[in-house]
C-alpha cells in the first residue's frame, strides 16, 4: 500500500545550530575536563614550562565551553517560554493530556513500537522531559564548575572587578553543602555529574535512531534540516 | 523553621575564603589607637610569669634586627600595615600577660609538638613559651588532684580573661566514655564544656580539635567531632591544619593581645589571614601544573625536576592554608617543597576526602549503595555500561520485533 508523506516543520535554525554547538562543546567539554581531573597524556613539546600551557589550554578551553554552554542555556531558557516556534514549558505541565502523552511514548519505547497511540508529528512530552533533565544537569555542572573557578579567586579580587568573585560566591557556595560540605565533594560531584550526562547522551543518541529506524518517519533529519516526514 | 531560614540566609551570605587585605585609612587609624591604649593598660598589668622576652631572645641568639624583621613579617601577616609593626613588638613583649589553658583531649600531641620543638627555637617558639600557660595537661609537672586543683584555680584566678586552647577532637559515643580525664573520670566533652565557660574565647588548634580529623575518620568508631560542634556560645577560632602552624597560633594570640577581638574568620570559622590563601595559588611548582608536567611516579625524572604533584594526589588546588607562604618551622620548608603533595590537612574531613595520595579521579570512594568502594571514573563507567547493555537488548529485541513485523505484514 502506498502512503503519502507530509513534512512538518520540526526546529528552527536557531534551534539545531544551538544543538549542533551544544553536541561539539559536549565532546570538548568532556576531553578537556577529562584532562583536568587525571592529566591523561604527556607533554611533548621540548619547551621550557614557561612557555607551554597544556594544562593551562585544557582549562582555558574548559572555561570557554562552559560560556557558550552558558549563553546556550540563558537561549533555551527563553525559549522554553517565549519560542514563536513551540513553547516546550507547555509540554512539561503535569496536565492530564502531557500525562497521558508521557505514557504512550513510553509505552510505545517498551512494546518496541508495537503500540503507537499518540501524534508524532509534533514533539512530545516525553522528550521534552528528557531533553529538561539534560537542561538542569547542565545548570548543576555550570554551578560546580564556577565553585571551583572561584576557589582560584580568592583574593576577592578578578580581572572584571570584585563584583565577579561575589556573584560566584553567592550563587555557587550552597553546592558545599548540598554536596555533602567539602570543596572536594563539589568536585566529585561534578565528576560523576559527567558521567550522568554521558549516559544521557548515549540513550538520546540511541533513541533519535530508533526512532528513525521504527517510526520510519525520518526523525533523525529533524537536527539537519528541521523538518521530518508523517503519513497523511 | 526559622532556624532553617537563617542557615539558608548564612549559606547565601558567608564569604567562603575572601580576605580583605585593605580596610582604608580610618579603619587603621581607629584601630591603632584603641591597640596603643590597649597595650599601654596591660603594660601596667603585673606579668603572670617571670619569663621575660627580651632575656630569652638574647640567650638563644637572636638580635634586635632579627627581632625586628620578624615583627614586620608578622604584621603583614595579620594583614595589618606597616605602622602596626612597633605595637606587634610591644605587643610580642607583653604575651606573658596572656593567660592559657591548654587541653590535650583525643589527640596524638602534635601540634604541642609543633610548637615545642627543640631544636633552637625561633621567635614564634618563644613567643609560646612565654605565653603564661596556666594549665597545660601534657607539660606541666602537676599530676592527680595537684593538676585538678590547678585547674581550677587558673579558671578561678583568670576567670573570663583566658584563652582556651583545645587540642584533639571530642568523642561522643558511648555517652563520651571513649576519653576521659582525671581522677573523677570526667568525659572529655564535659572537660571542654566546663572549661569553655569562663573563657574569653575558644581556639581549636589541630585538624582534630577544629574538624575531627583522624579520629573522625569513617567509620569514626568514636563518634569524633571537632570543638565547633559542641561550643556554640563562645567566640571560637579554628586553626586547623596536622599540625596547626605555631606561627598562626602566634598570630591568633598576638591579634588577641594586641586588638582584644578574634581575627577575621572565614566560613568555617578559620582565622582569613591564615587561610585565606589556597595552596595552589601560591605554589612553586604552578607553572608546572600550567604546562602539563607532572611527576608520573615517585623518583622519577619529573620528581628530580620538582615538577607539579598532581597526579600524585595534590590536593592544593582544593585547599585553603598559607603553608605555602610561611612554611613550616621558620619558613624552612613545607610538604610540596620537599616533594609530596597537599594532603588538605586544613579541610573539613580532609583524611577521608583529600589524603589519598592520587587525583580525585581514581580514588576509591563510597559508592552510593554503600559498602562498595569504587573511583568516580569505574562507577561512571559502570553507569555506562549499565546503560549500554540497556540499549543492546533493547535495540535487539526491536530488531527481531521490526523483523517478525515486516514478515507479517508481507503475508497480508
Ligand atoms: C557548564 C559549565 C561548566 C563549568 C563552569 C565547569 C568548570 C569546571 C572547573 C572549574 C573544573 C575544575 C578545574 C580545575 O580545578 O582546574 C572542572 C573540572 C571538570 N569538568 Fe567542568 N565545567 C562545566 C561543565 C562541564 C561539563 C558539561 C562536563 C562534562 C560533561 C565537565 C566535566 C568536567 C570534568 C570531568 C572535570 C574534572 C573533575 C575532576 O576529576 O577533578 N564540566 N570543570
Ligand atoms: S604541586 Fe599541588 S599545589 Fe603545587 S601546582 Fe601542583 S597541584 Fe598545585
Ligand atoms: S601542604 Fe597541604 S597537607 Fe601539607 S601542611 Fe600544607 S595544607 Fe596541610
Amino acid at each position: 500500500m502506498e502512503r503519502s508523506y507530509k513534512q512538518v516543520k520540526r526546529m528552527t535554525p536557531a534551534m539545531r545550530i544551538i544543538h549542533w554547538v551544544n553536541a561539539i562543546c559536549m565532546i570538548g567539554a568532556i576531553a578537556t575536563g577529562l584532562y583536568i581531573g587525571h592529566p591523561y597524556y604527556q607533554t611533548l613539546i621540548a619547551d621550557g614550562a614557561v612557555d607551554k600551557y597544556v594544562m593551562a589550554w585544557n582549562r582555558y578551553g574548559h572555561f570557554i565551553i562552559a560560556i557558550i554552554f552558558d549563553v546556550t542555556s540563558v537561549i533555551i531558557a527563553y525559549l522554553y517560554f517565549f519560542s514563536r516556534f513551540e513553547k516546550p514549558y507547555k509540554k512539561l505541565i503535569p496536565n492530564a493530556q502531557n500525562i497521558s502523552e508521557f505514557k504512550a511514548v513510553l509505552i510505545n519505547l517498551l512494546t518496541l513500537n508495537r503500540k503507537k497511540e499518540f501524534d508524532s508529528s509534533h514533539a512530545d512530552s516525553f522528550n521534552t522531559v528528557y531533553f529538561t533533565i539534560f537542561h538542569i544537569l547542565l545548570i548543576w555542572m555550570l554551578l560546580t564548575g564556577l565553585q571551583m573557578y572561584v576557589h582560584g579567586l580568592g583574593s576577592g579580587i578578578s580581572s572584571i572587578g570584585a563584583w565577579w568573585p561575589w556573584m560566584l560566591h553567592l550563587v555557587t557556595d550552597w553546592t558545599i553543602p548540598v554536596t555533602g560540605g567539602t570543596l572536594m565533594d563539589v568536585r566529585i560531584a561534578h565528576h560523576i555529574t559527567m558521567w550522568l550526562i554521558v549516559c544521557w547522551v548515549v540513550f538520546h543518541i540511541y533513541y533519535q535512531i530508533w526512532r528513525t529506524i521504527f517510526w520510519k518517519e525520518g526523525d533523525i533529519s529533524i537536527v539537519i534540516s528541521g523538518t521530518k516526514f508523517v503519513k497523511e | 523553621m526559622s532556624d532553617r531560614v537563617e542557615a539558608v540566609k548564612k549559606l547565601f551570605t558567608s564569604k567562603s575564603s575572601r580576605v580583605e587585605t585593605n580596610k582604608g585609612d580610618t579603619y587603621y587609624q581607629d584601630l591603632f589607637e584603641k591597640c596603643e591604649a590597649r597595650l599601654n593598660e596591660m603594660r601596667a598589668q603585673t606579668p603572670a610569669n617571670k619569663l621575660d622576652f627580651t632575656d630569652l631572645l638574647e640567650e638563644n641568639g637572636i638580635d634586635r634586627r632579627e627581632f625586628m624583621k620578624w615583627a614586620s613579617a608578622t604584621t603583614a601577616m595579620l594583614m595589618l600595615p606597616p605602622m602596626f609593626t612597633p605595637l606587634v613588638a610591644d605587643a610580642a613583649v607583653m604575651m606573658n600577660r596572656a593567660p592559657v589553658i591548654w587541653l590535650e583531649l583525643q589527640d596524638c600531641a602534635g601540634n604541642s609538638e609543633a610548637l615545642l620543638r627543640a631544636d633552637g627555637p625561633k621567635i614564634d617558639e618563644i613567643v609560646l613559651d612565654i605565653i603564661s600557660l596556666e594549665f597545660h595537661e601534657t607539660l606541666q609537672a602537676a599530676s592527680g588532684h595537684q593538676a585538678e586543683k590547678q585547674l581550677e584555680e587558673a579558671m578561678e584566678h583568670f576567670k573570663g580573661k583566658y584563652l582556651l586552647f583545645v587540642e584533639g577532637a571530642i568523642p561522643m559515643g558511648m555517652d563520651g566514655q571513649y576519653g576521659t580525664i582525671g581522677i573523677k573520670g570526667e568525659t572529655f566533652h564535659d572537660h571542654l564544656v566546663r572549661c569553655a565557660e569562663n573563657a574569653a574565647a575558644v581556639i581549636a588548634v589541630g585538624s582534630c580539635a577544629t574538624f575531627g580529623g583522624i579520629p573522625a575518620a569513617a567509620p569514626n568508631p568514636t563518634g569524633a567531632v571537632g570543638v565547633m560542634d559542641v561550643i556554640k556560645n563562645k567566640p571560637l577560632i579554628n586553626i586547623p591544619a596536622c599540625p596547626a602552624n605555631p606561627a598562626n597560633m602566634v598570630g591568633v594570640i598576638l591579634h588577641y593581645v594586641l586588638t582584644g577581638q578574634v581575627p577575621e574568620l572565614d566560613s568555617l570559622l578559620r582565622p582569613k589571614f591564615a587561610f585565606g590563601y589556597r595552596i595552589h595559588d601560591n605554589c612553586e611548582r604552578r607553572a608546572h601544573f600550567d604546562a602539563g608536567e607532572y611527576v608520573e611516579e615517585w623518583g622519577d625524572t619529573g620528581a628530580q625536576n620538582n615538577f607539579c604533584l598532581y597526579k600524585m594526589g595534590c590536593k592544593g588546588p582544593m585547599t585553603f592554608n598559607n603553608c605555602s607562604i610561611v612554611r613550616y618551622n621558620e619558613a624552612v620548608n613545607w610538604p610540596i617543597g620537599v616533594g609530596r603533595g597537599c594532603i588538605g590537612c586544613s579541610e573539613p574531613d580532609f583524611w577521608d576526602k583529600y589524603a589519598y595520595e592520587r587525583p580525585m579521579a581514581d580514588a576509591k570512594i563510597k559508592a552510593p549503595t554503600g559498602g562498595v568502594e569504587k573511583t568516580v571514573d569505574e562507577f561512571g563507567l559502570g553507569m555506562l555500561t549499565a546503560a549500554g547493555i540497556g540499549i543492546a537488548i533493547h535495540a535487539a529485541a526491536s530488531a527481531v520485533a521490526g523483523k517478525r513485523e515486516n514478515s507479517g505484514e508481507s503475508h497480508e
